[in-house]
């Protein structure tokens, strides 16, 4: 059988096309991430996203859990940061491998840098990896990264209704850090009110209250990462 | 919160798209925004108007079809959209992880999506 011209189905001029797309805007992040727990799992290599408000006390825990965790893991952190190496500095005085992620203005760390990052290090000399992202509620929780677990830490100093406010981010956690305790008196911030909150909210995580600063609390956060 | 960085990904593969099929002017773009995400409709709006300008796009109508998160239960099976508390206390109704059937742990399949459905464009 042969084609004939009048064989081909053409668009009229003017004719109007409706075009099936489906396509997901938000997926080449989501394909990145994919990619750099592959890539972390091949070296059976731990990542472990930390995400909270600005000071709520995220490098304060890393910090805490480096000096309880050092002779167990060969520990990195990547810091993330709009700008300097302030935090990648205070991290790297425990001896650990400290890599400043600078965004620039961005508000959140993405699964790209975090593959730029991951290329800096030699993955068959790190066993665990802490990810610390900008200080922020909202838009880390939009991009995943590819890490194991995440940690979301809120502080008492942050008011009483911060968890509430920002439900979705505490749905991603699987361990939610309450930190400050040892200011909730002055803070007027009732613990167990948040810690309630916490399990409304997402009951698949463990909830732990800390005390960064004097290390209380940071034995049981790594506990529940089964660190 | 990332409504310019997204709206300018989803303007370009939409051009993208027209272009690959010569088309001479792209009449509407369907867009479906999940509750979980973080993207707000008007300011996708605002953004897709201001990003049009000047190409096939000018003049299409933008329509955003918000997808209710989903979530399954771990225990009974239950798959649907969230169970909201409404706590008279904060005035609000949030969104928790509890299965509104059974009460056990749903996992979320769905809803932090921003696709583009569907075009329709002259070509």
């Amino acid at each position: 059988m042969t084609v004939k011209p009048g064989d081909v189905v053409r668009a009229e001029e003017g004719e109007i096309y409706d075009i099936e797309l489906e396509a997901d805007i938000l997926e080449a992040n989501r394909r990145i991430a994919e990619e750099n727990r592959a890539l972390l799992r091949r070296y059976n290599v731990k990542a472990i996203d930390v995400m909270g408000s600005i000071g709520s006390g995220k490098t304060t825990l890393i910090e805490g859990m480096i000096k309880l965790l050092k002779g167990r893991y060969r520990i990195a952190v990547f810091k993330g940061d709009l700008t300097t190496t302030i935090d990648a500095e205070i991290i790297s005085r425990h001896g650990v491998k400290a890599i400043p992620i600078n965004t620039g203005k961005e508000c959140h760390l993405d699964a790209n840098l975090v593959k730029k990052a991951l290329n800096r290090l030699n993955l068959e000399e790190v066993d665990l990896i802490f990810i610390e992202n900008v200080g922020n509620l909202i838009c880390p929780a939009e991009f995943p990264l590819g890490s194991d677990k995440r940690i979301v830490i809120v502080s008492v100093t942050e008011g009483p209704y911060m968890i509430i406010k920002h439900p979705y981010i505490f749905m991603d956690a699987d361990v939610i850090v309450i930190n400050k305790i040892d200011l909730a008196d002055a803070m007027r911030v009732d613990v167990e009110k948040l810690r309630m909150d916490a399990e409304r909210i997402n009951p698949r995580a463990k909830v732990v209250a800390t005390d960064c600063r004097r290390g209380v609390g940071v034995r049981e956060v790594i506990e529940a990462l089964n660190l | 919160m990332h409504e310019y960085s997204v709206t300018t990904q989803i303007v370009s593969k939409v051009l993208r798209e027209a272009e690959s099929r010569r088309a001479k002017r792209v009449l509407e773009v369907k867009l479906q925004i999940g509750e979980l995400t973080f993207l707000n409709p008007e300011q996708v709006k605002f953004w897709y108007k201001a990003l049009v300008k000047g190409t096939v796009m000018e003049g299409s109508k933008l329509i955003i079809q918000e997808k209710r998160g989903l979530v399954r239960c771990l225990k009974c099976g239950y798959e649907g959209s969230f169970k909201y508390e409404d706590d008279p206390a904060y005035h609000i109704a949030f969104p928790t992880l509890l299965c509104p059937k059974c009460g056990g742990v749903v996992e979320i399949i769905g809803g932090r999506e921003c696709i583009i459905e569907n075009i329709k464009m002259v070509v």
